[in-house]
C-alpha cells in the first residue's frame, strides 16, 4: 500500500487537534488567568529503508523516512497576561517576574544556561483547595467571600493562607474594608491584621503543570518538589481589585486558525493525490 | 473529531449570555436605584488523554497525557453594589444613601427581610387603616424605635415625612406646628455581598440557612462611615455607558472570532467527506 497515503492522514488528524487547541484558545479570550496552549507536533520516528531484490542481491540504501506526524503535547504558555482594574475587592491579579542566579530570561520566558540547556522562568501561583480536598495553583484570581467568611473561587475552591489552611475572615469581616500589604497580609483600615495571609506558590518548571479546566493546574506527584512557598525576596506582585487578563493573542491565534485549516486541506488534497494514484493502477494500468 | 465546533458553540453560548447581561446593564442606564451586574468567565474541563511510557521522548516539555480544553463559559454573575450619582427630585418619599449601605424592608408579614438601595418609597394604606411608608412594590420600609423594637415606618395621618442625614425619621404636621419621632431608619451594610442574593425588584436577601450577621451588619449613618441618607433625592444607575461599550466591543469581538473558528470547523469537515469526491 502507498505509505504517504497513512502519512497524509496522521497530518489531517494532527492539524484537527492542532485546530482544536487555538479553537479553545480563542473562546478563552476572555477568561482571567487563562493561559494560552499550542499543540506541539513530533514526527513519526524515522525507519530506514533499503532496496532489496536487485541485481547482485546486494540491498541499497535508500534512506530514513518518517511516515507521519502526531500532536505530541500541548504546553501551556505561562506568561504574564495583562492586568486590568475591575475595582471588585474580590479580585486579585498576580504579577511575577521570578528571577534566577545567572540567568536572563527573555520575552518568552526562556532563558539559556552555561550548559545550553533551555530553562523555563518560575512562575507564580494562587494555592487554592479544590472539593475534593486536592491542591491545585491557578492564575484567576476572581474570588469571593462566601457567608462563612471563607475565600473562595466560583466553584468553591477554598483559597489557602500561608498556614495552608484555607482563608477565613472573622465574623462580621468581608473584604471592602480589608487591603492587601505587600507581604500579602490583610489589614484593616486602621491597620490591624486580620490574621490571615495569602500563599502564593512558585513552580520553578510552569511546563511540568498540567491544566485541569476551571483555571486550575495540577503538579504530579513526581514534580512536587516543583513548587516552593514564595519567599520575601521574589519579585511577585499581588493587586487587590485587579483581574489578570487571559494572555492569548487574538492575532495570532487567528493565523494559526488559518494555518491549521489550510496545512488540513494540504493533507486532503495529497490524500485525493494518492488516491487518484491508485485509481490508475487499480483500473488503468493493463487495460486492453 | 469536531470538538472545535463543541468547543467554539461553548464559547458563543457564553458570549452571547454576556452580551445580554451588557445589554440588560445599557437597558437599565436611567433605572432609580439599579446596580450594574458584572460576570467574569472561567474556562470549561480540560480532558486528558493518556500518553503511556514510550511517548516520553527527548525535548519533550510536559508531563505524559495531552490536554484537551471544552471552551468557556460564564461565571460570577454579581450585582456591583459601587455608589450611583445622586439626582435631586424633590419628592420628600424619595431618599437616597450615600456610602455603603441598604435599607431594610419587610418582605411579608412574618418579618422576613430583604435589603434595597433603591429609595423611591411611597404611602400605602394597609388593611388597619395605617398609612405605612413601603418600596415601590409595597414592602414596609423598616424603622428602629428608641427602646430598638423594629418594626414597619407608619406615619400618622396628616402628617409627611422628615428624614434627616443620620436617617432618624420624624413626621411633621400639615402645619408644622407638631413633629412626632418616629425612630431611625434601619440600614445594614454589606459585609460580605458576595454571599447576597439578589432577587427582583432590586432587592436582595439572605440566602436560606445563611446567618444574616455574617453577611450584613446593623450600621448607623455618621461621619465616621461616610454613610448620609438624603431626603428629596434618588440614586440614579450605576451602568457607566462607556464601561459597557467597551465590554460590548470586546465580547463581540470575541464571538465573532469563535464564529470564524466554527465556521473554520466546519470546512474541515467538508474538506474530510470531499476525501473521495
Amino acid at each position: 500500500m502507498l505509505r504517504g497515503l497513512y502519512t497524509a492522514a496522521a497530518g489531517m488528524i494532527t492539524q484537527q487537534r492542532r485546530h482544536d487547541t487555538v479553537t479553545n484558545n480563542i473562546s478563552n479570550l476572555n477568561t482571567p488567568g487563562y493561559k494560552q496552549v499550542t499543540s506541539v507536533g513530533r514526527s513519526f520516528p524515522e525507519m530506514l529503508l533499503y532496496l532489496t531484490g536487485i541485481e547482485g542481491d546486494k540491498p541499497a540504501r535508500v534512506g530514513a523516512v518518517n511516515t507521519g506526524v502526531f500532536a505530541e503535547e500541548s504546553l501551556s504558555i505561562h506568561l504574564q497576561g495583562d492586568v486590568m482594574s475591575t475595582g471588585r475587592m474580590s479580585d486579585f491579579a498576580i504579577r511575577s517576574d521570578l528571577q534566577v542566579p545567572g540567568l536572563q530570561f527573555d520575552d518568552s520566558g526562556k532563558a539559556v544556561d552555561e550548559n545550553g540547556n533551555v530553562v523555563f522562568q518560575p512562575q507564580a501561583f494562587f494555592t487554592v483547595q479544590d472539593p475534593n480536598g486536592n491542591i491545585r495553583y491557578t492564575r484567576n484570581g476572581s474570588f469571593l467571600v462566601n457567608a462563612e467568611g471563607y475565600l473562595v473561587m466560583n466553584d468553591g475552591s477554598f483559597v489557602l493562607g500561608t498556614d495552608n489552611n484555607p482563608i477565613q475572615f472573622a465574623p462580621g469581616v468581608g473584604l471592602d474594608r480589608l487591603s492587601l500589604t505587600g507581604d500579602l497580609r490583610f489589614v484593616d483600615e486602621a491597620g490591624a491584621d486580620a490574621g490571615v495571609q495569602l500563599l502564593i506558590t512558585v513552580i520553578e518548571n510552569p511546563n511540568r503543570l498540567v491544566q485541569e479546566g476551571y483555571g486550575k493546574f495540577r503538579l504530579n506527584d513526581e514534580d512536587a518538589d516543583l513548587a516552593r512557598a514564595a519567599e520575601a525576596g521574589d519579585r511577585i506582585e499581588v493587586r487587590q481589585g485587579w483581574l489578570e487578563r487571559s494572555n492569548v493573542d487574538a492575532a495570532q491565534a487567528m493565523v494559526d486558525l488559518m494555518s491549521a485549516l489550510r496545512a488540513y486541506e494540504s493533507n486532503q488534497k495529497v490524500i485525493q493525490f494518492y488516491d487518484q494514484s491508485l485509481s490508475k493502477a487499480v483500473n488503468e494500468v493493463g487495460k486492453v | 473529531m469536531n470538538s472545535s465546533m463543541i468547543n467554539a458553540m461553548m464559547s458563543m453560548n457564553a458570549m452571547q449570555r454576556k452580551l445580554d447581561l451588557i445589554a440588560d446593564n445599557i437597558a437599565n442606564l436611567n433605572t432609580a436605584g439599579y446596580k450594574r451586574r458584572s460576570a467574569s468567565f472561567e474556562d470549561l474541563l480540560t480532558t486528558l488523554k493518556q500518553q503511556d511510557e514510550r511517548f516520553a521522548q527527548a525535548g519533550r516539555l510536559t508531563p505524559l497525557g495531552y490536554t484537551i480544553g471544552w471552551g468557556a463559559r460564564m461565571t460570577q454573575v454579581q450585582q456591583d453594589l459601587s455608589q450611583g450619582p445622586i439626582q435631586i427630585t424633590d419628592n420628600p418619599y424619595d431618599l437616597a444613601i450615600e456610602g455603603n449601605a441598604l435599607f431594610e424592608v419587610m418582605t411579608n408579614d412574618a418579618g422576613a427581610r430583604a435589603y434595597t438601595r433603591t429609595g423611591a418609597f411611597q404611602t400605602v394604606l394597609n388593611e388597619a387603616g395605617d398609612i405605612v411608608v413601603t418600596t415601590a412594590d409595597g414592602h414596609p420600609v423598616v424603622v428602629r424605635d428608641e427602646g430598638g423594637a423594629e418594626g414597619p415606618l407608619l406615619l400618622p395621618a396628616g402628617y409627611h415625612l422628615q428624614v434627616d442625614a443620620q436617617g432618624r425619621v420624624s413626621a411633621v404636621s400639615g402645619d408644622g406646628s407638631d413633629i412626632v419621632a418616629l425612630g431611625q431608619l434601619k440600614l445594614v451594610e454589606p459585609v460580605r455581598p458576595d454571599a447576597l442574593m439578589a432577587v427582583s425588584d432590586n432587592l436582595f436577601v439572605v440566602p436560606e440557612g445563611v446567618d444574616a450577621a455574617d453577611v450584613v451588619r446593623d450600621m448607623l449613618p455618621d461621619e465616621a462611615n461616610n454613610v448620609r441618607i438624603v431626603q428629596g433625592a434618588l440614586e440614579q444607575s450605576n451602568v457607566k455607558l462607556e464601561t459597557e461599550m467597551s465590554e460590548l466591543l470586546m465580547v463581540q469581538r470575541a464571538y465573532q472570532l469563535s464564529a470564524r473558528a466554527l465556521s473554520s470547523a466546519d470546512t474541515m469537515m467538508s474538506l474530510a467527506n470531499g476525501l473521495r469526491a
